[in-house]
């Protein structure tokens, strides 16, 4: 360690722009509000993202293998709303995974539609948008679902619970960023993934099942979109049925803002949790400015165009360049 | 190219599939009897998302049940699904049945204003019931009947007053608004009301900032943390409906700093209810959808039996708090 050149050094910095990126706007909202850095604040911030995080790790998997998934949101809004109305009918218990079962069932459904039967990602993820979003709504009779006994029940542990000072769906988040980041960089079905999406006829003549892996992906997306539901319906013991709508952007925002490439074969698990932290600092660095409202869409997007630019000059070492 | 023409028509695929839906359960309530030898009065319907929230799941039984109590009244109830040109083509297919009035929950008050304008040249009255339609069609428009978002946001605005000087702290207590989704006439109706007559009634209390939750309580819950992160000295917090209420109080509850606070929304929720009755939430204002869809009945019926209605037909949406709260029965949504 001691030898590395100067060299060395930037080509760690030029894979880590986006790390670059995080760091200077953690630095701009502290000089415009001390309390940013807060311990109570940074805990509030990755509590509030790691519902986004959780989703979005999964969708990694899906972007990495080449396709896209914009059911997730209406995915999680489904999930919530289930877990809700079991709760009080068949208790905690059995509702966790009746609901979980369920998720699943739809990931493998998309996942055969796409992995198996080749269908377009975009146009299935899509159609199952608006399609989840009815089968929420025909189960829940439009109605919003809450838990009556808020007092009498260990199920808020999930959303509100916390250990060794850290609150639970922030240890959720880390252990399966951890579980699923080790999956991606370190086992053959994590290369498969990479394999698939970078070349998938190549990954096809290589002896891959490449309809398998694309299932499979799918399958972890709905994992990971349960997760998230588990989390939010613990977190307020009740929703409305449009919880998750328009989720389905911020989450592909935070996986292509870590770096995966839309069109397939890059990204890392890692770069994800960065993208999410952003996207939830920025938010929450917005407010504590007190920018007005209106102004702050606005200052949003600026901030992810900066961030992408950053990451992308850092990857060429320069600012700007003719070719690509 | 190719993924747009699939995109298209699978768009168009779901919306088939949706109208056909709607179509199906589209309900014709009859009434019994004839009136006067005269036929029943026959009253259109086209709402904007039955089943979308509960609010308007109620209102739609709501109004069902209000015309079958009716003998002289017949009604055709349908749906748009939230879909603008379901509802121009529903508004032209009533305006042929000849009905003789219509009542229109706008899913989009621009877009509707033709539609409307169709109705009143072929010389059926409408009413807009819930929310309003933009300005330039209020000429075709015989009456609007719903609630007065501006009275809601300054009777909120009382409340919290009342509040703060039954408490005695008039005079340096620290406010802080979540409004409801930028650019809904609802949210910005409510947060004038509040803004102008906060103080007025309380003149030394300050509003130090206003942020959106977007009528969601997840999104209210981050925004309130980061207030009170922000603010150590807050007294009150003003939600633009108790959804958001709710969420600001769940942030406050987790930070162990909901004991100082009051709470009050708009649109009384059974989530707001229950926290009122947990006394965790201050007060809110109590807006039935069994009222709401009864009001643009009855409004349907006295144009039809030529009463001069005024241009805004509000009905009451009274304050509740927990001092008066067990006059009110709990929120069905």
């Amino acid at each position: 360690m001691a030898s590395m050149s100067k060299a060395d050094i930037g080509r760690i910095l030029a894979r880590q722009g986006i790390l670059i990126a995080f760091a200077v706007f953690i630095i701009g909202f502290t000089l415009a509000n001390e309390r940013f850095l807060s311990p109570d604040n940074v805990m509030g911030v990755i509590r509030s993202s790691a519902i986004l995080g959780v989703m979005a790790l999964g969708v990694t998997f899906v972007v990495i293998s080449g396709n896209l998934d914009l059911s997730v949101g209406s995915m999680m809004s489904f999930s919530t709303i289930v877990v809700l109305d079991l709760h009080d009918k068949i208790g905690p218990a059995l509702a966790i995974p009746a609901m979980f079962a369920m998720t699943l069932c739809l990931g493998a459904f998309i996942g055969f539609l796409v992995g198996y039967l080749k269908l377009n990602s975009l146009i299935v993820t899509l159609g199952m948008l608006s399609a989840i979003h009815g089968l929420t709504l025909t189960y829940s009779g439009g109605q919003n679902m809450d838990i009556v006994d808020k007092e009498g029940t260990w199920f808020g542990v999930f959303g509100q619970g916390s250990a060794l000072g850290i609150p639970v769906p922030i240890l959720i988040f880390v252990a399966l960023a951890a579980l699923l980041g080790i999956v991606l960089a370190k086992t053959p079905f994590g290369r498969k993934v990479y394999a698939v999406g970078g070349n998938g006829t190549a990954a096809t003549f290589s002896g891959i099942k490449r309809a398998r892996v694309v299932f499979l992906c799918y399958v972890m997306s709905a994992f990971c979109v349960a997760t998230a539901g588990l989390i939010q319906a613990s977190r307020s013991l009740g929703s409305q049925n449009t919880v998750g709508q328009g989720l389905e952007l911020d989450v592909l925002a935070a996986v292509i803002l870590g770096g995966a490439s839309l069109l397939g074969g890059s990204g890392t698990i890692f770069k994800t949790v960065i993208g999410v932290l952003i996207l939830g600092f920025i938010q929450n660095g917005l407010l504590l400015v007190g920018l007005q409202f209106y102004v702050q869409f606005v200052v949003t997007w600026v901030i992810i165009i900066l961030a992408v630019w950053l990451d992308i000059a850092a990857k060429r070492g320069k600012l700007w360049s003719n070719i690509a | 190219m190719k993924s747009d023409k699939f995109l298209e028509e699978l768009t168009m695929t779901l919306r088939t599939t949706l109208a056909a839906t709607a179509a199906a359960s589209a309900l014709t309530v009859a009434g019994a009897a004839y009136a006067d030898g005269h036929g029943p009065m026959r009253i259109g319907i086209t709402q904007n998302n039955v089943g979308v929230d509960s609010y308007q799941t109620t209102y739609e039984k709501a109004f069902i049940a209000a015309a079958e109590a009716n003998e002289n009244v017949e009604v055709v109830v349908l749906d748009a699904g939230g879909d603008v040109a379901r509802q121009i083509a529903q508004m032209e297919d009533l305006i042929q049945q000849e009905v003789d009035a219509i009542i229109i929950w706008p899913t989009n008050g621009e877009a509707v204003i033709p539609a409307v304008r169709k109705a009143h040249s072929a010389g059926i009255p409408v009413v807009v019931t819930n929310s309003n339609i933009a300005e330039a069609g209020f000429e075709f428009v015989a009456t609007f009947s719903g609630p007065d978002n501006i009275t809601q946001g300054s009777r909120s605005a009382e409340i919290m007053c009342d509040r703060f000087k039954a408490l005695g702290i008039e005079n340096e207590a620290r406010v802080v608004q979540i409004s409801g989704q930028p650019g809904y006439t609802t949210a910005i109706e409510r947060q004038q009301g509040f803004d102008d007559r906060l103080p007025e009634v309380c003149p030394n209390v300050t509003l130090v900032e206003t942020q959106p939750g977007d009528w969601n309580r997840e999104k209210s819950q981050q925004v309130m943390e980061a207030f009170l992160v922000k603010y150590d000295d807050i007294d009150g917090v003003y939600a633009g409906d108790d959804n958001m209420g709710v969420g600001a109080l769940n942030a406050a509850l987790a930070a162990d700093r909901a004991e100082g606070i009051t709470f009050v929304g708009a649109t009384n929720f059974a989530v707001g209810y229950e926290a009122m009755e947990r006394g965790e939430y201050w007060g809110s204002i109590y807006q039935s959808p069994v009222d709401d869809a009864e009001a643009a009945l009855q409004s349907a019926i006295d144009l039809i039996n030529g009463e001069e209605l005024p241009f805004l037909n509000y009905f009451d949406t009274p304050k509740i708090t927990q001092d008066n709260m067990t006059e009110f029965t709990k929120p069905v949504f």
